[in-house]
């Protein structure tokens, strides 16, 4: 009987019990919770570096928005299912190195999860994105957007008032310098948009690398990385085009 | 498409359909928790305050729940699949091992295997660029080697093994 067509099966599926000792191969198609934290998180980078304007409505926004969806993919590190969770691809510098010298080479290892370089490239975004996240909240004075946009419309109506009484009650609450998103611009507040700035170009560098990665890594093992990546949507999509 | 994978792509758009689902929730869940920090350091005190903290840990924690079902689901999906998948090479070995012993030769295997998917002599026929008449014997030849009346006692053979104890197997690895 032939395999069944149309889209590809989940990770442990196919073949497994005709093939005993096959290599391992990256899955087949990663769980919707990795894939929809993938393109939510590349859109966030995207709007953030390329279309919003800094520290803007907008801005804020999306930042708030992966945060949340980096949150729940490290949630899904611990609890989701094998090939998603960190112990399926531990940080190992040296496993990385020795990977990028077979890749040089043209015969990459195949791997059940990200291959070494792959899982340090992850771990490096999360961590730079993690880092990006913080500092912007320190810049904003850790107001949700829906804060900074209510005093915003205060003060454009001229009551100046919200941004006296928010600097008085942080004063008054505590003395380390909560208070330094709107009086004083030095020190802390300085800092932190210094780090958001080099963090988040260091994103887009890894970003280039990642993608460049996945498209060397696709050519060298056949393996078309891509694609377990976009599958879900891509079927969804097609069969809705169908439809209509 | 085939029928047969339908309810599973319809399950797996289920789960897809969860995870975004997943995600509204972590969002609302991480903006609630920033309206709490929020709130405890202006008036740490106050009933607002300890009634919204209360609300948000319970959506949290039903997110780390509905985080929990999700995977649970697709651990399920999985294992469906891979039983399926199972039984549907079992069955191919055993087909293939049953044509063997009736000494099927290749061609009458090919027109066997179409039979049993249920292709009527003309279609055969057309797939095979052969002629109607030769697919006809060839089938009179395969019933004869099974020892089987027709067709429906052809695939019945094959079912039989299905209903019975049959195709009880583990998976190799």
């Amino acid at each position: 009987m032939a395999a069944p067509s149309g889209i590809p099966a989940a990770q442990p599926a196919a073949s497994s019990a005709s093939v005993a000792a096959a290599p391992p191969r990256p899955p087949l198609v990663w769980d919707p919770v990795v894939r929809l934290t993938h393109w939510l998180i590349a859109l966030v980078v995207l709007l953030n570096a390329v279309l919003t304007k800094g520290g803007g409505s907008l801005h804020v926004w999306a930042g708030w928005i992966g945060l949340g969806v980096l949150v729940l993919r490290l949630v899904w590190g611990l609890i989701g299912p094998a090939e998603a969770r960190f112990s399926a691809f531990p940080p190992n510098p040296a496993a990385a190195l020795r990977h990028l010298g077979q890749l040089a080479r043209g015969r990459p290892d195949t791997h059940s999860s990200h291959n070494p370089a792959g899982a340090l490239m992850a771990y490096a975004l999360w961590a730079l994105l993690a880092v990006t996240m913080l500092t912007g909240l320190v810049m904003t004075g850790g107001r949700t957007p829906m804060q900074l946009d209510d005093e915003r419309a205060a003060v454009a109506q001229g009551d100046w008032s919200v941004l006296v009484k928010d600097g008085a009650s942080a004063d008054a609450d505590d003395g380390d310098g909560d208070g330094d998103d709107d009086g004083e611009r030095g020190g802390l507040g300085k800092a932190a948009g210094e780090v958001h700035e080099v963090a988040a170009n260091l994103i887009l560098v890894l970003v280039f690398l990642h993608v460049a990665g996945v498209f060397v890594e696709s050519r060298a093992t056949g393996h078309n990385l891509l694609r377990p990546m976009l599958a879900g949507l891509k079927a969804g999509i097609r069969r809705r085009g169908h439809r209509e | 498409m085939t029928p047969a994978a339908d309810p599973r792509a319809a399950r797996r758009r289920q789960t897809l359909a969860l995870a975004a689902f997943l995600v509204v929730q972590t969002l609302a869940a991480v903006f609630f928790v920033g309206d709490v920090i929020g709130d405890l350091r202006a008036n740490p005190a106050s009933i607002h305050f300890i009634f919204e903290a209360l609300v948000t840990a319970a959506l949290a924690l039903g997110v780390l729940f509905g985080t929990f079902a999700l995977r649970r689901t697709i651990d399920l999906l999985r294992a469906q699949e891979a039983a399926l998948d199972v039984a549907r090479g079992a069955l191919g070995e055993v087909i293939d091992s049953q044509f063997a012993d009736w000494g099927l030769t290749p061609a009458e295997r090919d027109v066997g295997l179409l039979a049993l998917k249920g292709l009527d002599v003309a279609e055969i026929a057309d797939m095979r660029g052969a002629a109607q008449g030769t697919v006809r014997a060839q089938l009179t030849r395969i019933y004869s080697k099974a020892g089987v009346t027709g067709r429906a006692q052809f695939a019945s053979w094959f079912v039989e093994d299905l209903l019975g104890e049959g195709l009880r197997r583990a998976p190799a690895s």
